[in-house]
């Protein structure tokens, strides 16, 4: 079996003693910022880029992957305990999780929760060992016109399913597009809006826009509406679960795991979308549906298992064709680019350690985050006790110096400002940033392959319709588009999201 | 007519860049759809984008009302002396031959100086506080080292939030943190190559 032989040479990567390490490392982050509101996975993972590259690109990876799946195991803590959601993925754990600790079974709320994201955990990183390859072999005979096609459903999709209007999402995905146009143009060497920056002609910077829209604009954003904490309800009470609750939640978890799974795939897609989609899907078809609203366990163990999947499964489209699925994936190419890899279809061949080493390490951090969470959960609610007016400044601080000790420039510094101004206008006009993140990383790629399609068909924009990958791909995003135009369809997504 | 101020603003938004991108984009050869030059590229995206704007306008008229929050009038008049205040600080700085002249650092003085005149007005403190704090980190690294920076920008932020003016010994106690601890991680693990001390 080719498929252990690889897991095994995976294992021997992810055991090494500095990967081991970094793993934890990241879990722990990932833990602590999932349990701390205000501050979200994709502003953490920026501010850490700049760390990483004095590191192998593997241990980065395996580091900032295990912030983001991290994350979604300490986002249930505060939502279970305080009715406050760590993460936007952990919103619809309040909704009965919390009913749950009004009950007094916080502490079963919380078993079922790290339990069923461990589940979720294993069954997803065997999915991405199993698609890699798989999706791989079929990338490779891709052509530069389905590519961009392909990159086009993407960018359509992460727009569509963004939160508010369409239009003004697809319109952050282009703006985002033309920003990564800045710099020289690779196929000629001219300088293209550089206005003679010197340091303009590598392109904006990746990191600042990142650290800018999502570190800098956070931190106003909390600044500007005053903190709202609530008293945590009584105690934790017994971690163990009694039978009856173990049998509930037995069918949510795999209904969860399920759709996490898909839903993590999807461009756009990632753990805020597949817990929603859990959620709502608990509350239709799961046996203790009359009981949601009161503290019912299949709504905390569905939803959780669906985040975790999906965060783990949203690498697959970036491990396998190098196209992000959100914020945190495109943070994740960034790391790449800079590690001097370019994330594609021979990734998988070129990069073996990486692959292998990162799903390895996936399931080792899933391990290591139930430790980490189950019994150490009073650690983790202390940390609340540490009020946002310490937090912002060391934030702003770590920004700075991370930022900073990119190129060793103060431009990149005053360059992150400008976005932090720019990201704050934008959650006032209601733009959302995440599209324009994905839209800067995948434009030049992008332009790219357009630009090689067309010089292959001799200039005939048929070829995107002639060939059948793209023809599909540039058909899904159509019907995408069309749907979201219906106004049933479009009231449905936005009643979802806003739950 | 039910006005949507924030669509309307972002599509106004959208066109404005689209539009200016565009004249820029004159410098640069458009080449054939075959073989496309460097300005091809950016025609399209810039199109659209004018495209997706004339959109969000033409449903902004309609789908409104969602005003943006209402600004005073000292808010708006702080924000418009901050911007001219700001561009003249950096274009004195420029002239100016030495430190304020030397690298980014007019354009730093120039932010800085008109974050600070924009955060006089109370509402506007948690904006561009912490810009300025940014802003200043960037502007006294070199200088005068990496914890001078961590200090001055710790301290500047703090002002964006009331409690913190209460209580001064935090805020000393978080400098002190922090420069203790970005110390450990940037300088001994990191090893980034950074002035500690101020450069006399």
């Amino acid at each position: 079996m080719e498929l252990i032989a690889n897991l095994a040479h995976g294992f021997g990567v992810a055991l090494t003693f500095n990967n081991l390490l970094f793993c934890l490392i990241g879990c722990i982050i990932g833990t602590a910022i999932g349990v701390l509101p205000g501050i979200g996975p994709v502003a953490t993972i920026s501010l850490l880029l700049p760390i990483t590259f004095g590191q192998p690109a593997t241990t980065a990876i395996i580091m900032l992957a295990g912030i983001y799946y991290g994350a979604q195991y300490g986002g249930s803590t505060t939502a279970i305990l305080l009715n406050l959601p760590g993460e936007v993925s952990s919103v619809v754990t309040t909704l009965e999780g919390y009913k749950m600790a009004r009950r007094g079974r916080a502490g079963a709320a919380l078993t079922v929760a790290a339990v069923a994201s461990f589940f979720a955990g294993c069954v997803s990183t065997v999915l991405v060992a199993a698609s890699g390859p798989l999706l791989t072999s079929v990338a490779l005979s891709f052509g530069p016109a389905d590519y961009f096609s392909l990159m086009l459903l993407g960018l359509i999709i992460s727009a569509v399913l963004a939160q508010g209007s369409v239009v003004k999402s697809i319109g952050m995905v282009v703006f985002g597009v033309a920003l990564g146009l800045v710099g020289t143009d690779v196929q000629t060497g001219q300088q293209r809006f550089t206005f003679g920056i010197p340091e303009l002609s590598d392109g904006v910077g990746f990191v600042s826009i990142a650290m800018g829209m999502f570190g800098i604009a956070e931190i106003i954003l909390n600044l500007e509406k005053p903190e709202a904490r609530s008293v945590m309800s009584g105690k934790v009470g017994s971690l163990m679960m009694t039978r009856e609750e173990v049998r509930r939640s037995i069918p949510s978890v795999l209904r969860g795991t399920t759709v996490g799974s898909l839903l993590g795939i999807l461009p756009g897609g990632g753990a805020a979308l597949a817990s929603f989609g859990s959620y709502m899907m608990e509350r239709k078809v799961s046996k203790g549906r009359h009981e949601f609203g009161t503290g019912a366990i299949e709504g905390v163990a569905g939803p959780e298992s669906a985040n975790n999947a999906a965060s783990q499964t949203s690498f697959i489209p970036l491990l396998t064709l190098g196209i992000p699925a959100n914020a945190v994936m495109a943070l994740m190419v960034g790391a790449l680019i800079i590690q001097g890899i370019q994330p594609g279809p021979r990734m998988v061949e070129a990069q073996p350690d990486l692959f292998w080493g990162l799903i390895a390490s996936m399931w080792l951090g899933n391990l290591m985050l139930l430790i980490i969470n189950l019994p150490m959960i009073g650690v983790w609610v202390k940390l609340l006790a540490v009020p946002y007016r310490h937090m912002y400044p060391s934030i702003l601080v770590f920004c700075a110096i991370g930022v900073y000790s990119l190129q060793n420039n103060v431009f990149d510094v005053y360059q992150t400002v400008f976005f932090g101004l720019f990201g704050y206008l934008c959650s006032k006009l209601r733009l959302e940033p995440a599209p324009m993140l994905i839209g800067f990383v995948l434009g030049p790629m992008m332009e790219e392959h357009l630009r090689r399609a067309m010089l292959l068909s001799r200039g005939d924009p048929m070829v995107f319709v002639q060939r059948p990958i793209s023809a599909t791909m540039l058909a899904i995003g159509a019907i995408a588009l069309i749907a979201m135009l219906m106004p049933n369809i479009r009231k449905g997504k936005d009643k979802a999201l806003q739950e | 007519m039910k006005l949507n101020t924030k669509d309307l603003l972002s599509a106004g938004l959208f066109i404005v860049f689209a539009v200016v991108a565009l004249w820029l984009n004159q410098d640069h050869n458009l080449g054939t759809a075959r073989r496309m030059g460097p300005g091809y590229m950016p025609m399209l995206t810039f199109w659209l984008l004018i495209g997706l704007g004339s959109i969000v306008l033409a449903t902004g008229l309609f789908s409104g009302p969602d005003p943006l929050a209402k600004w005073t009038s000292a808010e708006i008049g702080f924000l418009i002396a901050g911007a001219v205040v700001g561009v003249a600080a950096g274009m004195i700085a420029a002239r100016i031959p030495g430190f304020p002249s030397s690298g980014w650092n007019a354009l730093g003085i120039g932010m800085f100086v008109g974050c600070l005149v924009a955060a006089i007005p109370p509402g506007w403190r948690a904006l561009f506080l912490p810009s300025a704090a940014f802003t200043l980190f960037g502007l006294v690294l070199e200088p005068l080292g990496f914890l001078v920076a961590i200090t001055l920008t710790v301290i500047c932020s703090a002002f964006a939030d009331r409690e913190h003016l209460e209580r001064p010994l935090g805020v000393a106690g978080l400098c002190a943190f922090l420069c203790a601890l970005c110390w450990a991680i940037f300088i001994r693990y990191l090893d980034i190559r950074v002035p500690l001390w101020p450069q006399l």
